[in-house]
């Protein structure tokens, strides 16, 4: 590390920003095999599952349902306003609030599609401790969400 | 400010996928190839937001210095630190992996782990698409969703830290 010596105390010397954009760009270039799969990935995805197709997983139980709709919104990724369109299409199709309020948290703040990168960027323990915390506030919130909002006329 | 080797990662991951894409061009090159053109759709899409998170890495790395860091958002930043990856989470664009490499550099210079985890889950607010959360499932829903990922995020990252202990 470069540094400096002032009034007797060595002071860290900032990099130049050309220094610190090359890191920076090095850095991520470095996780393009990795951005390029999933990216990949969430094209298959889009391609092959309909909106159909994700209705039909649901059962018609409430709180079965939310944990469903926090496993397929999980493996889904995309533009958040997708889920938003695809929740109000579940509920047109008779899907619980409870069920499409756990999907479009899960898509938003789940991701198994892009675990790897997570784990690779952040360490196995991290991501671990991270999605398990996220995967069951995901149901918590949902289900809190519907019941606060039923108690509203 | 460490110089790591450079060396690709993911490089197993990307040739799973690029199988995956092989063998589902073989069975229907159809669907092959429009999930082919979806995913560079969504490659052109988030393009920008790629050119912002390397800017802002290097603004970090060049502006703020690492005690800086630490002080707001290491070990002793208190609310402050908490305020900061709320208002972080919920201002952020684009999808959450392309954010990991300035994650990861800021994890290197200190910050919490309760303050990433915070940042992650907060993420979930799009400030943006409100109103369009508004017209599809109306004020009270979107205003109590909201406010539950806002508790939901401090409550895991406390979790973590208690658990990690």
């Amino acid at each position: 590390m470069a540094a400096s010596v002032q009034n007797n105390k060595p002071v860290s010397q900032a990099p130049s920003f050309l220094s610190a954009l090359k890191r920076s760009a090095l850095s991520f270039a470095a996780i393009l095999p990795m951005l390029f799969g999933v990216i990949g990935l969430v094209g298959l995805f889009q391609t092959m599952v309909s909106p159909r197709m994700l209705a039909s997983v649901f059962q018609g139980n409430p709180f079965i349902d939310t944990f469903i709709g926090t496993l397929s919104g999980s493996a889904a990724l995309g533009n958040p306003v997708v889920s938003y369109l695809l929740g109000g299409e579940l509920l047109a199709q008779g899907i619980s609030m409870y069920a499409v309020s756990a999907f479009m948290l899960a898509w938003v703040t789940l991701g198994f599609t892009q675990l790897p990168i997570e784990m690779e960027a952040l360490g196995h323990r991290f991501t671990l401790y991270r999605n398990i915390l996220a995967f069951f506030s995901t149901m918590v919130v949902a289900v809190l969400t519907t019941l606060t909002v039923g108690l509203f006329p | 400010m460490s110089t790591a080797p450079f060396r690709w990662r993911g490089l197993k991951f990307f040739a799973i996928i690029t199988a995956t894409y092989a063998l589902a061009y073989v069975y229907d090159q159809h669907t092959a190839l429009a999930a082919l053109q979806t995913s560079g759709t969504i490659l052109h899409k988030v393009l920008p937001i790629i050119a912002i998170v390397i800017g802002a890495t290097a603004i970090i790395n060049r502006m703020v210095q690492p005690r800086k860091i630490i002080r707001h958002l290491g070990k002793e930043s208190g609310a402050k630190g908490w305020v900061i990856a709320l208002s972080a989470g919920v201002i952020s664009h684009g999808p959450m992996y392309l954010w990991y490499p300035m994650i990861e550099d800021l994890r290197q210079h200190g910050v919490r782990d309760a303050l990433l985890v915070a940042f992650f889950y907060s993420r979930a607010i799009k400030l943006p698409l409100l109103p369009l959360m508004i017209d599809y499932f109306g004020w009270a829903f979107t205003a109590i969703l909201t406010i539950y990922i806002l508790i939901a995020a401090v409550i895991q990252g406390w979790i973590l830290e208690k658990v990690w202990r």
